[in-house]
């Protein structure tokens, strides 16, 4: 249930590519020896470590189309857990390294395998996975923020907090908890001695007024063919937030059913749940849902002639989703183009931005559809510009998508429809009875594999 | 100034510790780190970085115990100095001596300092009074308990005695710190049990009195423990390790109050704990309720709802494992059913990390079902609730991220697999949509997809083919598709190479990896050649090169390809030296191809042409030397020199010809180079003690030994006769010397049997003439030594010394040079009897010694009478010595008879035209040998040589 180090890369794409942080928990490598026996390797230096890691990633190399060590069509990536092939001195694989990756940042740590070594136990039966896994993206949160894309500097200050983090979350290499985000909400105070224990995740009490803030993520993915002998695709998910101020060591009570039809289980609820809330915001459950029709219908259409591109867009809002939006744009990118010359295009409703370098098309709707709760998009983009574009490996020739930039539906009134509709019931990170969190899942079936996002006039 | 300096040296120290301390040594930095951190001046900040190097690399600052023991000492020193509020430096102090006292093996070895450091740690943990109550020494306390913790995990059975104090300060602590005393306590209590489980008659009482304290009750853990970890790691291994583990057992009866009720305390407050703390917990606690069967398993049951709702990770992982330890005497079926249901949706989940689904992915191949049916080696084997509706939530798609994908596509495969792929079924209907979705990424691969996608595919493609080539209708389609995709993107041929070695590799059974080489050569060698670019050929000559190495595929095709692209028509070829290469590749692997004798001509008409018209001369050079192997060498030893560079270390050659461009050279070359031996492998010894020096050339030597008298003649006559043969420049003119070759002792095996040893002589000095090199079949280490004759030929016979060498063959086609002992020749070697004319008998050879003493004596004749000397050599030997010496020494030279006891005449020829006269005497004083010699220049040779000999006789005598 430990780790043996723990190393964090920064890299552009590959390249520039440096070991910002690592460390190394002596005594677990200590113990790693004594488990292991006569088929103990050690954990080489730094920069041993960065070249496999990065092969073993993909990531080496990039200018060579094929690399045996790289690209070796049996190496399967199936698990979580990586092999390092080490060579030299102290040959052989180091297992299991787990490594999360997002933006410029690699996080990688070595779990201990607190089993017998041979044969090589399943990962499912080593305890210090998830806990590796868990550490990774606590730090990974921290370090990146939730938006996931900070400035050098804010990454360089976080990064030279770590040592006094990890003093805390994990000082001799078990994880004990992950980085609180933010400043501790304030204003606090301690909780007063007494025989109650106070929560571990819960760093103060509250004073002041009760307040609850709940924010609301949806995600809606859509596929939609335009054809009546294809059926429609879609799912939604999200993820419920609260930030919880309420006075004193008091409980709050939560009441969770499931809906799920097909699910008779002992489960079903409901429940009241007693429920004493961490002072900082949490995530409260995350749900993924079936509504029964695309809140957005669309139709895209593209023809290509002479090197310019006819568009055609329609949009339409169906009745059941109300017309009040914060905003609403929809994204239209193009890639494996050469940048974008001339583009003539009108919209029926909203404005157009164009932004040529990245050779995409925002198109604002605003914050309501006009009364038919239709709008179109109709032109002509040349792309003649004198550098290539983005590119995409799905979206070559005439496929291409829409996206939705942002639509933010205001106000609590989205969120209580929400949750009387899913009946989506919660789960509390750092809460001490969540109910059981359940996803109401139909399983779709297989989406098509080659999808017309666009249907080519 | 100081701290800048000391945070790049920590910094560079933790980037490279071995270059770091090239620079100085471990003794001195870990001096000036202990000064550095004992100095009042040094900000506590600088101090905290300090201690990173001992944390981190304790092992590699204090390699021995005794170092160890010091630094711990020191640094507890320090410790005790520091004022309390510097909290994160005495927290970061705690740490260092926790890592350097247990990778030093003091904590193992319960050493002064390490005994010292854990009453301090428990001092600290026992202090619960905060004297400023701003937290400060809470964190200290914490961390006091974290090291604790880790010392009892390093050391199991370390704290064991002091398990109630440990839980009455789990009990008493309610501030935040108390995950800490809980963590600790729970694994003292885990490694307690498991100590009691080893001891045997260990039970109730024991357990009892282990939580209650009482250490009057006699248990001797204290020296059992050390034992213990020192001997056995298992302690320090997971319990719960599948269906098939073992769990050490404690029979306490069902009656264990005590257990039960620390337990059921530690469980109620697990809620309070951080995720990951909990986690650890539960586990800990289920390794206990599982080894004393007197504790059920529902004693879990009150945290099961919030587990099996939890989305961390590892809770949920922890609950897997409390599963697999209890199965159905804690999880109901429905239990198990919800379970599945969860894996699989959180597998999916969108707002899931990677990393995470993945786990879940593998938690699903590794589910810990209630009643396993397989025996759980550690194979993938499918839940039976996984039915193919509920894993269709899984299908990969393409816009999975690829390693998303690959798992996908291999956990669908096995459900697919399981319900049978052939008919009308789920199965079928499954595995139409992994093909549909496996060519979905062919057509981006086709389409230019990334080098990512291209990699995700031909893995795809692999996991395609290992569970389903037998599936004929998709397997031949892929190979189709496949052909194509590869016309259009050449740039794939080591991805395909690689796709076919693997498939070859790990599906013997099968051939559709043969069956793509050959669809891949059909494609290759149909293609117009007119719109063939420099690039897809150097790629096609790849892939033909892989295709020729298949015995089974006719090569035909290939050689009229090659013999159409070298035609000076098509010529775009000019020079290019790597191309060249590519093109010799693929000749080279023909060269040994099983069907070569249909294709000798058409191969060796490319060879002769590459040879003539490339316009490249390595590569031209190249091609002769492969025209030349081919056209002279057999079949056989083609193939043997040829596919020994090949197949050697596997695999890996095949690689690196793909990638390294002298690659096609190297096997070669290996086989073609001498390798050099360092030490003599075998020495040439003189072949036993016949005697010497009949030159062949002398016909007549038999007829020395007949006792033939024939009238003697006159002197002059003799010595005319005689003479008149050396006008043949070539007559008499070889010492004759035998050897055996016989191997050194104690030799590699590798070179027991050689072959075609070619042994090489080089004088070291210029009294005789070079030698020619001398060839040996052969030399087995268990067969009767073969036998060579050394043919030297003096200018002066003077003893000498002859370097050897050899090179010689092993019996894997190498070729090696070796370094002999080197060969001495003394100067006796180059004795032999004077080379008689065949008709004479004993009576003229007598004429002729005393002819030539006369001659020799008088200073006159036909030797420049400058070289004539005489010389007399005095020793004292008794009668029967000399004759003996005569006997042992002379014998074949003896002119005079052996019963002419009186004086011995004896005569040596020397080549190539010295002769060395002696008369033997016994005077009164002593034996006189009397020398005659018409080469004066041997004469301190000679006198040398008998002081030896005479010398031996003495002592042998004496």
């Amino acid at each position: 249930m430990s780790v043996r180090a723990l190393w964090i890369i920064s890299h552009e794409k590959g390249e520039n590519v440096s070991v910002r942080f690592s460390r190394r928990f002596a005594t677990v490598e200590h113990r790693a020896k004594s488990l292991a026996g006569s088929s103990y390797i050690a954990v080489p230096e730094e920069n041993t470590v960065l070249q496999l890691l990065l092969t073993e990633l993909g990531l080496s190399d990039s200018e060579k189309s094929y690399v045996a060590l790289r690209d070796d069509c049996l190496h399967r990536q199936r698990s979580p857990a990586m092999e390092l092939r080490v060579d030299g001195p102290g040959k052989g694989t180091l297992w299991p390294v787990l490594a999360i990756s997002q933006g410029p940042l690699i996080l990688a740590c070595l779990p201990l395998v607190d089993a017998p070594a041979e044969p090589r136990p399943p990962l499912a039966s080593l305890l210090s996975v998830s806990q590796g896994l868990t550490l990774l993206a606590g730090l990974q949160t921290f370090l990146l923020g939730s938006g996931g894309k900070p400035d050098s500097e804010g990454l360089a200050s976080r990064l030279a907090m770590l040592p006094a983090i990890l003093l805390q979350v994990c000082p001799l290499g078990s994880p004990l908890d992950v980085p609180i985000l933010g400043a501790p909400a304030t204003p606090t105070v301690p909780i007063p001695a007494g025989n109650q224990k106070q929560p571990v995740w819960k760093t103060g009490l509250h004073r002041g007024r009760a307040v609850v803030n709940v924010a609301l993520i949806e995600t809606v993915r859509s596929m939609q063919y335009g054809n009546r002998s294809r059926q429609d695709l879609w799912d939604v998910y999200g993820t419920v937030t609260c930030k919880v101020r309420h006075p004193g060591s008091s409980l709050c009570h939560l009441t969770a059913s499931s809906v799920d039809n097909y699910d008779g289980s002992a489960f079903s609820g409901p429940y009241k749940f007693p429920f004493s809330p961490p002072l900082e915001p949490f995530r409260l459950c995350s749900y993924t849902s079936q509504v029964p029709v695309p809140p957005i219908l669309g139709s895209y259409r593209l023809k290509e002639e002479e090197n310019q591109l006819h568009v055609s867009v329609t949009l339409k809002l169906h009745e059941s989703v109300k017309n009040s939006f914060e905003y609403c744009e929809a994204h239209l990118p193009f890639f494996n183009r050469d940048q974008m010359g001339v583009v003539d295009v009108k919209v029926s409703s909203g404005q157009l931005d164009v932004s040529k370098e990245k050779n995409l098309l925002i198109w604002a709707l605003g914050q309501k559809f006009p009364k038919s709760r239709e709008v179109t998009m109709e032109g002509k983009i040349s792309f003649s510009g004198p550098t290539p574009g983005p590119t995409d490996s799905l979206c070559t020739e005439l496929t291409a998508y829409i996206k939705r930039g942002g639509w933010a539906v205001k106000g609590q009134a989205a969120l209580a429809s929400v949750l009387a509709t899913k009946g989506s019931s919660f789960r509390a990170g750092r809460s001490p009875c969540p109910p059981p969190h359940h996803h109401q899942s139909v399983p779709p079936p297989p989406f098509d594999p080659d999808p017309a996002l666009s249907t080519s006039g | 100034m100081m701290a800048v300096n000391w945070a790049e040296r920590i910094s560079a120290f933790s980037r490279s510790p071995s270059r770091f301390l090239s620079g100085t040594t471990a003794e001195a930095f870990l001096a000036e780190l202990l000064r550095e951190l004992r100095d009042d001046r040094a900000a506590y900040s600088v101090k905290v970085l300090l201690l990173s190097p001992l944390c981190e690399h304790p092992a590699l600052l204090c390699p021995s115990d005794s170092v160890g023991e010091e630094t711990a000492l020191e640094l507890m020193s320090v410790f005790a100095q520091c004022p309390p509020k510097s909290v994160q430096f005495r927290c970061h102090l705690l740490l260092a001596l926790t890592s350097v006292l247990v990778c030093t093996s003091c904590v193992s070895g319960r050493s002064r300092a390490s005994q010292d450091f854990l009453n301090l740690l428990l001092q600290i943990a026992e202090d619960t009074i905060d004297l400023h109550g701003d937290g400060a020494a809470r964190s200290v306390r914490a961390t006091a308990c974290d090291c604790l913790r880790e010392l009892e995990a390093c050391s199991p059975g370390l704290l064991s005695q002091r398990l109630e104090l440990l839980g009455g300060l789990r009990q008493r602590e309610a501030s935040r710190i108390h995950q800490a005393y809980a963590a600790l306590h729970t694994l003292v209590l885990r490694n307690a049990v498991y100590q009691l489980t080893q001891q045997t008659g260990a039970g109730a009482e024991h357990l009892k009195a282990l939580l209650g304290g009482n250490t009057s009750v006699a248990w001797e853990a204290e020296q059992d423990c050390s034992l213990m970890n020192d001997k056995d790691s298992a302690i320090l291994s997971s319990l719960i390790l599948g269906p098939m583990g073992t769990v050490p057992t404690l029979q306490t009866g069902p009656d264990c109050k005590e257990l039960r009720s620390v337990l059921s305390s530690l469980l109620e407050d697990s809620y309070l704990l951080t995720p990951l703390c909990q986690a650890a917990l539960l586990h800990r606690l289920t390794e206990v309720v599982s080894m004393v069967p007197g504790v059920p398993p529902a004693v879990f049951r009150a945290q099961l709802l919030r587990l099996l709702g939890t989305s961390e990770v590892c809770l949920l992982h922890t609950t897997l494992l409390m599963k697999c330890a209890f199965t159905d005497s804690l999880f109901s079926a429905e239990d198990e059913a919800f379970i599945l249901k969860r894996l699989v949706v959180l597998s999916q989940h969108p707002l899931l990390s990677t990393p995470e689904k993945l786990f879940y992915m593998d938690c699903i191949l590794h589910f810990p079902e209630n009643r396993p049916i397989s025996c759980g080696d550690g194979d993938e084997t499918l839940p039976v609730l996984l039915t193919p509706r509920l894993a269709s939530a899984l299908v990969p798609t393409v816009f999975n991220d690829s390693a998303t994908m690959l798992a996908r596509f291999n956990l669908l495969s096995l459900v697919y697999l399981e319900e049978g792929v052939e008919g009308e079924g789920e199965g079928s209907r499954g595995l139409a949509y992994l093909y549909e979705h496996l060519t979905s990424l062919l057509d981006i691969v086709q389409s230019g997809g990334s080098r990512e996608i291209i990699v995700t595919f031909f893995r795809a493609a692999f996991l395609f083919l290992f569970y389903f080539c037998q599936v004929e209708r998709y397997s031949s389609g892929l190979t189709e598709k496949l052909c194509k995709l590869y016309l259009c993107h050449t740039y794939l041929a080591p991805h395909l190479i690689n796709l076919a070695d693997q498939t070859q590799d790990r599906l013997t059974e099968s051939s559709w990896a043969v069956g793509l080489l050959k669809a891949l050569q059909v494609v290759i060698t149909k293609a117009p050649l007119a719109q063939l670019t420099l690039q897809d050929l150097s790629q096609h000559l790849k892939m033909l090169t892989r295709v020729a190495e298949e015995g089974e595929i006719p090569q035909t095709s290939t050689l009229n390809f090659l013999s159409s692209i070298i035609t000076p028509s098509s010529s775009s070829l000019s020079g290019d030296w790597r191309l060249g290469n590519s093109l010799l590749g693929v000749c080279r692997r023909l060269l040994v191809h099983p069907s070569l004798d249909s294709l000798l001509l058409p191969l060796a008409d490319i060879l002769q042409h590459l040879t003539c018209h490339y316009g490249n001369t390595d590569i031209q050079d190249h091609a002769r030397l492969y025209y030349t192997l081919l056209t002279t060498l057999s079949r056989e030893k083609l193939a043997g020199v040829l596919t020994q560079g090949l197949t050697e270390g596997g695999r890996q050659v095949k690689k690196r010809s793909l990638s390294a461009i002298m690659a096609e050279g190297e096997g070669l070359t290996s086989m073609l180079t001498i390798h050099r031996v360092e030490k003599a492998i075998f020495r040439l010894i003189e072949a036993g003690c016949e005697p010497r020096g009949e030159p062949q050339t002398e016909k007549g030597s038999d007829l020395t030994l007949n006792e033939t008298e024939s009238s003697p003649v006159e002197a002059n006559v003799a010595l005319e006769t005689y003479r008149a043969q050396f006008e043949d420049p070539n007559f008499a003119s070889e010492v004759i010397l035998d050897y055996l070759l016989t191997h050194m002792e104690a030799i590699d095996p590798h070179f027991s049997q050689l072959f075609s040893i070619r042994l090489h002589f080089n004088p070291t000095d210029n009294h005789y003439e070079e030698l020619s090199d001398i060839s040996v079949p052969c030399l087995f280490r268990e067969r009767q030594p073969p036998k060579v004759r050394l043919r030297l030929k003096p200018r002066r016979p003077y003893p000498t010394t002859l370097h050897a060498s050899a090179i010689f063959t092993t019996q894997d086609g190498l070729s090696w040079h070796t370094v002999l002992p080197d060969i001495h020749v003394a100067f006796q070697q180059a004795f032999m009897s004077p080379p008689a004319p065949p008709a004479w008998g004993r009576g003229d050879k007598r004429t002729l010694f005393e002819g030539l003493w006369d001659e020799i004596s008088s200073e006159g004749g036909l030797n420049d009478p400058a070289d004539c000397a005489t010389s007399l050599f005095c020793c004292q030997l008794k009668e029967a010595a000399l004759i003996a010496l005569v006997k042992k020494h002379f014998l074949s030279y003896l002119i005079s008879d052996l019963s002419d006891e009186e004086e011995f005449k004896v005569l040596f020829y020397l080549p190539p035209l010295s002769h060395i006269l002696l008369k033997i005497r016994t005077e009164e004083d002593a034996v006189h040998f009397n020398i005659a010699t018409d080469n004066w220049q041997l004469l301190p040779h000679i006198s040398s040589y008998l002081l030896t000999i005479t010398s031996l006789q003495e002592d042998a005598d004496g």
